[in-house]
């Protein structure tokens, strides 16, 4: 499965392009607008640094759930599900071949953007040191979730569903509190963020910029959140998959 | 030795039943057809036995074994080709096959794959992508594909549908010297009559949903009595005609020509009265009964579900 996505990457100019031209533009537009704010605030200097990180670390989650929905919409266009599913391959191998796909992309077009970045503006994401691994592991788990609960109702609702694979992420994105703290966001919003993993992340990387340091508890709640999520993302994609097969593979698009 | 058994299969889709409580079994090496009309229920039958469609009743076992509790074990045997899916269409064939190779772990796959890029005379198309082949080439690749796992067991669907007459002839040759040679069974749906008779061992005919006839196509076609009867008459057409009128048989005129529905048993006396009244004929044909005509016969001729 995972040698079939890298044939198509090859072929695909569309998939070239997520992989490397999109996240350069992002990060390109980000940088300047943040650099153009920092003119207004020279008491934030750290305000690219906040950007630019917030916006890298959500490239992941963007990234992991891209690559489970939009290879799950691949096989939907092709009509290829049926050609997987009458082979002798386990449900759980083609779940782990999307995350496997998706680590390997993102080791493709995350070193690329910390470049981008570090050509651009002189900023090092290795600044975060240590916790560096955390981060971007916690971001992985919420890409996968997403990736797999939104993979769900495509799978339930075909193809008619499918702009979610673009904006589903993004949905979450105000709550996650990716460029601003939780406490910029309305009262009702602080409680939804809460139950948004990714914002215990961002929390605490903009701490370590401020501080060098934060408290390792937001990313155990981050994790466990996560865990949880990916438990029932996993368990309710499972249960869409049964459900399609009750009304035939095949007419699912 | 049965490889292939099911019992009692149906498949509801709400309140229409496409598929009712069908039993049939699969012999090892054995060609059986899987024939109907349009919406009789035979993809949905097919689909439940590749485990792709979930059916509300009833059991597929394979080489004994349930196709649900062992599926994986099972399909490593089985493969399935058809003229209504695709493979990836921006992959190249080598692609394709390579990828498919992978999922079924082949040993040795280049060598497996050149061997089947050149029964299937692809040897020209393996770079090219599938985006860029005719129907005709991509149904060649389905059936390539279909062949790279070894299987015991093939489904395929409508195997020849798009190939020109030469390659669909060549196809159904090369299926049968590999069902001849490696003992391969294979469930083979088609609306070609004539390939069926002409390949299969044994056909269940499904209407409906439900199965209406399990025989040979021989023994099928001879339930149908009726011969076409065709007669070039230079003289005598119009007593021919009134012989017709007389004995009450379905006839049908195109120019000096006439063809006349009788059964086996009365064709001799139909010659000799014709013989009696004077009637010179100079060119005759008799058409015995075909699945065709079997086909044609319980088939309903219009059907509201497509299959």
């Amino acid at each position: 499965m995972v040698l079939r996505f890298f044939y198509l990457f090859r072929h695909s100019y569309d998939r070239i392009g997520d992989a490397f031209y999109w996240p350069t533009i992002d990060l390109m537009i980000w940088g300047l607008t943040s650099t153009f704010f920092k003119t207004f605030a020279p008491n934030a200097p750290q305000i690219i640094l906040i950007v630019l990180s917030g916006h890298m670390f959500w490239l992941i989650v963007w990234r992991a759930q891209y690559e489970i929905t939009v290879n799950l919409l691949e096989e939907l266009w092709n009509r290829n599900m049926i050609n997987i599913f009458v082979s002798p391959i386990k449900f759980s191998e083609w779940i782990i071949s999307f995350i496997i796909v998706g680590l390997t992309k993102a080791a493709m077009s995350f070193p690329f953007a910390m470049l981008v970045v570090y050509l651009a503006y002189k900023i090092n994401i290795i600044f975060f040191s240590w916790y560096f691994i955390p981060i971007i592991l916690l971001m992985f788990m919420t890409g996968w979730w997403v990736g797999f609960f939104v993979s769900g109702l495509i799978l339930r609702f075909g193809t008619k569903v499918q702009t979610l694979a673009w904006t589903f992420a993004w949905l979450i994105g105000p709550f996650a509190a990716i460029y601003y703290p939780v406490s910029t966001l309305p009262v009702w919003a602080q409680k939804i963020a809460l139950f948004i993993p990714a914002s215990y992340v961002f929390e605490g990387a903009r701490e370590i910029i401020y501080k060098g340091y934060t408290d390792p508890t937001k990313f155990y709640l981050s994790f466990i959140i996560n865990l949880v999520y990916l438990i029932l993302s996993i368990a309710f994609l499972h249960l869409s998959f049964k459900k399609v097969l009750e009304k035939g593979l095949v007419k699912v698009y | 030795m049965d490889i292939l058994t099911v019992k009692n299969l149906t498949k509801r889709f709400g309140k229409f039943t496409a598929v009712n409580n069908i039993s049939f079994s699969l012999k090892e090496g054995e060609i059986l057809g899987l024939l109907g009309p349009n919406g009789a229920g035979k993809t949905t039958t097919i689909q439940m036995l590749l485990g792709v469609l979930t059916p509300t009743q009833g059991e597929v076992k394979y080489f004994g074994k349930n196709l649900i509790d062992n599926k994986e074990e099972i399909l490593e045997k089985v493969n399935f080709s058809s003229t209504y899916t695709q493979l990836p269409w921006l992959l190249t064939v080598e692609e394709n096959l390579k990828f498919v190779s992978y999922l079924y772990e082949i040993k040795n796959r280049g060598q497996r794959i050149k061997k089947i890029i050149e029964a299937f005379r692809l040897k020209g198309l393996f770079k090219e992508q599938m985006k860029d082949l005719s129907s005709g080439e991509v149904t060649r690749i389905n059936l390539a594909k279909a062949f790279i796992n070894y299987p015991k067991i093939l489904l395929l669907d409508e195997p020849t549908a798009s190939l020109d007459p030469e390659t669909a002839d060549y196809i159904r040759k090369f299926l049968i010297k590999e069902r001849n040679k490696f003992n391969i069974s294979i469930i083979w749906t088609s609306h070609n009559m004539a390939e069926v008779e002409d390949v299969c061992d044994r056909v269940v005919f499904i209407n409906h949903g439900r199965i209406i006839a399990d025989n040979t196509p021989e023994n099928l076609a001879k339930t149908i009595e009726i011969c076409h009867v065709e007669l070039n008459v230079p003289d005598g057409l119009k007593r021919t005609i009134e012989i017709c009128q007389n004995k009450e048989v379905v006839y049908k005129l195109e120019g000096r020509n006439i063809v006349v529905d009788l059964k086996e048993k009365e064709i001799p006396g139909f010659l000799r009265e014709l013989m009696d009244r004077g009637v010179s004929y100079d060119q005759i044909s008799i058409d015995k009964p075909t699945l065709e005509d079997y086909f044609l016969q319980v088939a309903p001729k219009k059907s509201k579900n497509e299959d």
